[in-house]
C-alpha cells in the first residue's frame, strides 16, 4: 500500500499524456469490445432460443419457396409429432419503409404448444385464438414504437399487395422469445390475400428430444419426390445456419478488432517507452538508494496497468452504454437484434486492457529496472 | 586501541571495456579510512574519483580487488543483496540532487524509508527529524521546482540521512551551487560529521572543501597518489597506502 501514493504520483508526471494515452486505449477498447460483442451475442442467441424439442421443416430449395399448407395434416400425421404450426412470412412494415421489423402469420390453435416459453399470458393466447386481427408483439418493437395493449396498428404488405389491421393482445415477454418480432393469425392473412394455401415454414414440436432425429428423418422421407420437396432440422440447427450467414461478418469484425487493439497496444508501448526513458536516471537513483530492481519493475508496471485497466473501463463502459441504446434499432441484425455486451465480453476486454498495460510497459519496464545504474546516473552528470 | 575502518579497499582495480579499448579507471588502489571521518576524494577529471566512490556506495562492482564497507565485504554481493546493503548503509548525495520531481520534499526524504518496515507515523517522524536538521522543516510541502539549488541539496542530504546509514557518500555536492551555497553545504555536512560522528566520502574539485574535510585522498589516472591532511582535522588513516 505504502507504494500507491508513488504509482500515483508518477501518473500525473505528464498529465496530458496519461490522459492521452488512457483514451487511446479507451477507444480501441470500446471499438473491440463492441466487434467482439457480435460472435458472442450470436452464441448465446443459439444457446439461449433453441429448443431441443422443436424442428423447423422448410422447402429444400430454399427458404425463399413455399410449401402446400396440405402438408400439415401429413406431418402431423408422423410418429411422435405433437403439434405442427405454419408460418408465413409478411414482411410488412409499420408507418415508413424504415420501420421494419420480423412480422410472421402463424396458425393459432397450435401456437401455445410450439412456443409455451415465450411468456405468453393464457389470457394473450385464449385472445390470439378467438380473435381474428389479433397479434403478439416482441417487448422490443413495443418499446420501438410505444405501443400499448389493446393498441390496432395497420402494417403495409411489402411482399403482399395488402395492408393488415391488427389488434395488440399480449406482450411476448419470455427470455428465449424474439424480441422485435409480431405474430399474427395465418387465416387473416390466407384471408386478405386470396387463400394462396403456401406456407414459408413448418415449426413440428416432438414428444422428446430423442425422437427429433428420427422425425426429421422421417419428415424429409414423407416429402421425397414431391414438387415441393422438404428439408427438415432442428431448431438450434437452423438458427445455426441463419447465424451462418454472419460468420464472416464476425469473423471480420474479430480480425478488425484485434487489428485495433494490437496498433494500439503498440501505441501505448511507445509511449511507455518513452515516458520510462525519460526517468532512466531517476530510477537509477531510486536503485542506488536501494530498491530493488523487482520493486522497481513492479512499480513501472502497476503505473502501466492502471493505465491500461483505465482505458478499459472507459471504453468497456462506453459500448456497453452505447450498446443498449442502439439495441432496439439494430432489427436489420433479425435475431441477433437484442444485441448487448455479455459479461464475458466485459471480463474479456478487462484481461485485454491489463495486457495492453503490461506487455506495453514491459520490455522497457525491464530494461530500466536493470540498467547499471552507474551508465544511467552518468546521463544526468 | 584496535581502529574500525568504515571503508577499506584492498589492492582495486576497476577496468572499464569501451569497445575495443579498456580503460583502467582505479588501478590497484588501497585505502582504510575510519569510522567517523569526513573525508574528500580529489583529482583531475578522469582521475577515477566518481569509480572510486561508486564502489563504495556499492553500485559499481571492482574488477579485481575487495571492498568492504561498515566492516562488511560487498565484492562478491550478489545485485539483490547489494540493493538491501545500499538501502541499510548508504546515504548518497549527487551533484545534481536527483530529487524526484512529482514529490514534495516530505516525499523525497521518505522515499529511502519506503525500504524500511517503519509505518506511516515512524516514518513522518523520521523524515521530519531529517529536514530539521538541514534547516527545511518549512519546506517539506515544496516540490524539488519551488526550491533553490542549495535548498535541492538540502533535501538531497536529507534524503542521504533519513535512513540513519553507516556511511554518507557525496558526488560533488557543491558543484552545481554558487558559492555561498557550496559554503553553506558543506558547513552542514561538517556539522554531520562531528554531530553525529557521520563517516563522510566526498568526491570533490572544489578547492575550498580541504578546509572542511580531514583527509584528502589525491588520485590521477586511476592512481592514489597522496593522501594529505585536510584543514578540518588532523589526518588520522591507520594504513593507508598509495600504491603508484
Amino acid at each position: 500500500m505504502k507504494y500507491v501514493a508513488l504509482v500515483l504520483k508518477n501518473l500525473t508526471r505528464s498529465r496530458r499524456r496519461t490522459i492521452l494515452t488512457i483514451f487511446s486505449i479507451a477507444v480501441s477498447l470500446f471499438i473491440f469490445s463492441a466487434l467482439v460483442s457480435l460472435p458472442a451475442v450470436a452464441n448465446q442467441v443459439l444457446a439461449d432460443s433453441a429448443s431441443s424439442e422443436r424442428i423447423v421443416c422448410h422447402n429444400k430449395a430454399g427458404l425463399a419457396y413455399a410449401m402446400p399448407e396440405a402438408y400439415k395434416q401429413r406431418i402431423a400425421a408422423t410418429p411422435h409429432v405433437v403439434a405442427v404450426t405454419p408460418e408465413s412470412w409478411f414482411g410488412g412494415v409499420y408507418h415508413e419503409v424504415s420501420d421494419q421489423f420480423p412480422n410472421l402469420a402463424v396458425d393459432p390453435d397450435t401456437a401455445e404448444a410450439m412456443w409455451p416459453d415465450w411468456g405468453v399470458s393464457k389470457e394473450a393466447w385464449k385472445k390470439f385464438e378467438t380473435l381474428r386481427t389479433a397479434c403478439l408483439v416482441g417487448p422490443g418493437t413495443m418499446k420501438r414504437f410505444h405501443l400499448h395493449v389493446g393498441q390496432q396498428i395497420i402494417l403495409r404488405g411489402t411482399m403482399y399487395p395488402l395492408n393488415l389491421t391488427l389488434d395488440i393482445v399480449g406482450v411476448m415477454r419470455g427470455g428465449s422469445a424474439p424480441p422485435n418480432f409480431l405474430i399474427f393469425r395465418r387465416d387473416y392473412l390466407e384471408e386478405a390475400a386470396g387463400r394462396p394455401g403456401l406456407v414459408d415454414v413448418y415449426w413440428v414440436r416432438v414428444d422428446s428430444s430423442v425422437d427429433v432425429p428420427r422425425v426429421i428423418t422421417a419428415l424429409d422421407r414423407e416429402f421425397a419426390n414431391s414438387s415441393a420437396e422438404t428439408r427438415s432440422e432442428s431448431e438450434t440447427a437452423f438458427i445455426g445456419s441463419f447465424m451462418d450467414n454472419f460468420r464472416t461478418f464476425f469473423r471480420l469484425a474479430e480480425i478488425l478488432g484485434f487489428i485495433v487493439v494490437l496498433t494500439i497496444g503498440l501505441v501505448a508501448a511507445n509511449t511507455a517507452a518513452m515516458s520510462i526513458r525519460e526517468r532512466r536516471a531517476e530510477i537509477a537513483v531510486m536503485r542506488s538508494i536501494g530498491f530493488p530492481s523487482g520493486t522497481i519493475l513492479g512499480l513501472l508496471l502497476s503505473e502501466s496497468l492502471i493505465i491500461g485497466l483505465a482505458g478499459g473501463i472507459i471504453g468497456c463502459g462506453a459500448a456497453f452504454i452505447v450498446l443498449k441504446i442502439f439495441t432496439v434499432g439494430a432489427v436489420a441484425l433479425g435475431p441477433l437484434s437484442d444485441i448487448r455486451m455479455p459479461p464475458s465480453i466485459l471480463a474479456e476486454t478487462l484481461v485485454v486492457a491489463a495486457l495492453i498495460g503490461l506487455a506495453s510497459a514491459w520490455v522497457p519496464a525491464r530494461a530500466a529496472a536493470r540498467q547499471n545504474i552507474v551508465d544511467a546516473l552518468r546521463m544526468v552528470a | 586501541m584496535d581502529v574500525k575502518f568504515a571503508i577499506d579497499l584492498e589492492h582495486v582495480v576497476r577496468i572499464y571495456r569501451r569497445d575495443e579499448f579498456e580503460v583502467r579507471a582505479l588501478d590497484d588502489v588501497t585505502i582504510q579510512v575510519p569510522e567517523g571521518r569526513f573525508v574528500a576524494i580529489m583529482g583531475p577529471s578522469g582521475s577515477g574519483k566518481t569509480t572510486m566512490l561508486n564502489l563504495i556506495a556499492g553500485i559499481d562492482h571492482a574488477t579485481s580487488g575487495r571492498v568492504s564497507v561498515g566492516g562488511e565485504e560487498i565484492t562478491g554481493m550478489k545485485e539483490r543483496d547489494l540493493a538491501a546493503w545500499r538501502a541499510r548503509h548508504i546515504g548518497l548525495i549527487f551533484q545534481f540532487y536527483n530529487l524526484i520531481p512529482v514529490l514534495t520534499a516530505f516525499e523525497n526524504v521518505e522515499l529511502p524509508l519506503l525500504l524500511t518496515p517503519l509505518d506511516k507515523a515512524e516514518r513522518r517522524e523520521h523524515v521530519e527529524t531529517a529536514l530539521r536538521i538541514v534547516g527545511l522543516a518549512d519546506r517539506m510541502d515544496h516540490y524539488p521546482r519551488q526550491l533553490s539549488g542549495g535548498q535541492e541539496q538540502r533535501v538531497a542530504i536529507a534524503r542521504a540521512l533519513v535512513t540513519d546509514p553507516t556511511i554518507v557518500v557525496a558526488d560533488e555536492p557543491t558543484g552545481d551551487l554558487d558559492a555561498k551555497s557550496a559554503e553553506e553545504i558543506l558547513n552542514l555536512l561538517t556539522d554531520l560529521n562531528r554531530q553525529f560522528n557521520r563517516t563522510i566520502v566526498m568526491v570533490t574539485h572544489d578547492p575550498r572543501a580541504e578546509r572542511f574535510v580531514d583527509t584528502v585522498y589525491r588520485l590521477d589516472k586511476g592512481i592514489l597518489v597522496g593522501i594529505e591532511d585536510g584543514k578540518g582535522g588532523p589526518a588520522r588513516a591507520e594504513s593507508a597506502q598509495a600504491q603508484a
